[in-house]
């Protein structure tokens, strides 16, 4: 694609979120309001109260985990890799399963959140410490992450097998991500967090480029490739940890959207990281709204279109990639 | 120029690849590093890089002991091409040349005009200003060689050191990678340290040898000096005769096979 088509296509992504952004407002189970007509307060209350901060949700969420997946794909150079390889994912799963079974979240619903950040928190840190030791090789950190989910998977199972609670249910719901339940007192920290992450990230762009050509490599070109490794791995991973812990877990997103904004705009991170987030954003809240306008009054959990509509898509791009690696 | 003083390494701790090494580069030198596989050719290359720290002796360079050196202080006066460069992203030609200016860019690492004015003016010198914007994994292997070493001359350094950089490729592609670095050496008094397994490339091209055999400098000279039958022949455990190129003048080097010494 030559550069005034990219240019074009940023442009046009930008109107589309506006879009998109517009649709989720006046979208839901309730029907379609004409926004242009008939403005009464209860239709007011409704959009500023539940589906804003719905939008809002949707659209960091989708940014930070485009975002991050396309910063974990380049500096583990692993194209599978996305913001859960490390573990991340079963952590917060593993924190909300415990929030769940031993009753912390019926006595409130902030601990749901917080039981979630600690466990991505917890993995996090278990990949980290075993990354220092290993020098921040790209294989050995995919690994770990690896084997930290197998365990986090495993002690979810144990405690489904040993847990009679009915609360098993509710924490199932929410391992599959959805956005009707998250909690609002902590949107507006997770708006923040994100939003700096993903300014920080983008601003790295030419720094992701230079170590995606490996550690040798970026070291002789100037690069302290430990430092900033740590640094890019920290703010990746702390991005998606708040993301997943008020969201849910999300699949999909992180691993699809950086591949498809590379096919379409190259492999320059400059332009690819804050464009990811951006898609990102546009590709959860469409998932969001046909969340909510498929099937009349039924809301169906996000985490679960994302995974169709990113597996159905993904699978085409692989059919229609020429060259054997995507 | 460069002093490398009884020096010591390997890849871990108590590993020895490297066993007290002397040598000396000048400036200007187009020095060749040849040896069997194993004999701890990339590894001297890796510790004048400062990618592995020596564990007992001195590389210096100008006086200055490189492991004080920042990475991007010493980007600026070593560029090095390792063995394998993994280009796992879709990079087009420019942008992977662009890379090279990296320990020049400010803070947001954003090219400059400068830097892509130093950009052009290396595309120009290696003819490769047509496949700018091609994608590197769409380009064959002399022309990928080629904007590898576009990159390293990018970072305008005066030292440019390549490891096996003639691997895989045809004779041809050979030729024309090593006439570059001799023009480089020669018009632009770059100084080239590269390590060849084609000994016959390596005569013809460097003008300083070094043989190396288990971790040590075995000899050290000029072809006419390193390249005699019975080093070649002890160090790689084989039999070759030594002639002259009557064209060059340059030793070349024929392997002798087992049917012939029986006669």
């Amino acid at each position: 694609m030559r550069v005034n088509k990219k240019l074009l296509f940023i442009y046009l992504s930008i109107i589309m979120f506006f879009v998109v952004f517009l649709f989720s407002l006046i979208c839901g189970s309730s029907g379609i309001y004409d926004i242009f007509k008939n403005i009464d307060a209860n239709m007011v209350f409704i959009i500023l109260q539940v589906r804003l901060p719905r939008t809002i949700m949707a659209c960091i969420t989708g940014a930070a985990l485009a975002v991050s997946g396309c910063v974990f794909q380049a500096i583990l150079k692993n194209p599978l890799a996305d913001p859960f390889t490390l573990g991340i994912s079963s952590g917060a799963a593993l924190g909300v399963v415990i929030a769940f079974v031993f009753g912390f979240a019926s006595l409130t619903s902030f601990f749901i959140p917080v039981f979630a950040f600690l466990g991505a928190m917890i993995s996090v840190l278990i990949v980290y410490i075993i990354s220092i030791y290993k020098k921040f090789n790209s294989n050995s950190m995919i690994l770990s992450g690896v084997v930290v989910s197998y365990i986090f998977s495993s002690l979810i199972m144990l405690m489904f097998a040993l847990s009679p609670s009915k609360n098993i249910q509710a924490s199932f719901v929410w391992l599959v991500g959805n956005f009707n339940m998250f909690n609002e007192k902590v949107l507006s920290f997770a708006v923040i967090v994100v939003l700096v992450g993903i300014v920080f990230l983008s601003l790295s762009g030419n720094i992701i480029n230079v170590m995606s050509l490996g550690i040798e490599k970026a070291k002789t070109i100037g690069v302290d490739v430990e430092r900033n490794v740590k640094f890019l791995f920290i703010l990746a991973s702390f991005i998606t940890s708040v993301t997943v812990s008020v969201g849910g877990v999300i699949g999909f997103v992180g691993l699809m959207v950086p591949h498809i904004m590379r096919k379409i705009l190259g492999a320059n991170n400059i332009i690819l990281v804050p464009m990811s987030g951006l898609f990102g954003a546009i590709f959860l809240l469409f998932c969001d709204i046909l969340s909510r306008v498929l099937f009349n009054s039924i809301l169906i959990p996000v985490g679960v279109l994302t995974n169709i509509i990113g597996g159905v898509f993904f699978s085409i791009l692989l059919f229609k990639s020429r060259e054997n690696a995507l | 120029m460069i002093n490398i003083k009884n020096v010591s390494a390997g890849y871990f701790k108590n590993e020895q690849i490297l066993k007290n090494i002397f040598l000396n580069i000048e400036r200007k030198d187009f020095l060749g590093i040849i040896g069997k596989n194993g004999a701890g050719k990339s590894t001297l290359l890796k510790v004048l890089c400062n990618l592995i720290k020596p564990s007992c002796g001195t590389v210096c360079i100008n006086n200055n002991n490189v492991i004080f050196f920042s990475q991007k202080k010493i980007a600026k006066i070593i560029s090095f091409l390792p063995q394998d460069v993994d280009v796992m992203l879709p990079f087009n030609a420019l942008e992977f040349i662009m890379f090279g200016r990296y320990p020049y860019m400010n803070i947001f690492k954003m090219p400059s005009r400068n830097d892509y004015i130093v950009v052009k003016k290396v595309m120009d010198f290696l003819d490769i200003t047509s496949f700018a914007k091609k994608k590197i994994d769409s380009l064959s292997g002399g022309e990928k060689q080629k904007v590898l070493i576009a990159q390293a001359l990018a970072q305008e350094t005066e030292i440019i050191v390549f490891d096996e950089l003639t691997l895989h490729l045809d004779i041809g592609s050979q030729n024309n990678v090593l006439r570059i670095l001799k023009k480089l050496n020669e018009r632009y008094n770059k100084t080239i340290i590269l390590t060849l397994h084609d000994l016959n490339a390596a005569s013809e091209f460097c003008n300083k040898l070094a043989l190396m055999d288990n971790g040590k400098i075995y000899s050290y000279g000029t072809p006419d000096k390193v390249l005699n039958y019975r080093d070649i022949g002890q160090i790689y455990n084989t039999i070759v005769a030594v002639k002259t190129n009557p064209i060059s003048n340059k030793p070349y080097i024929i392997p002798i096979s087992d049917e012939c010494i029986k006669v």
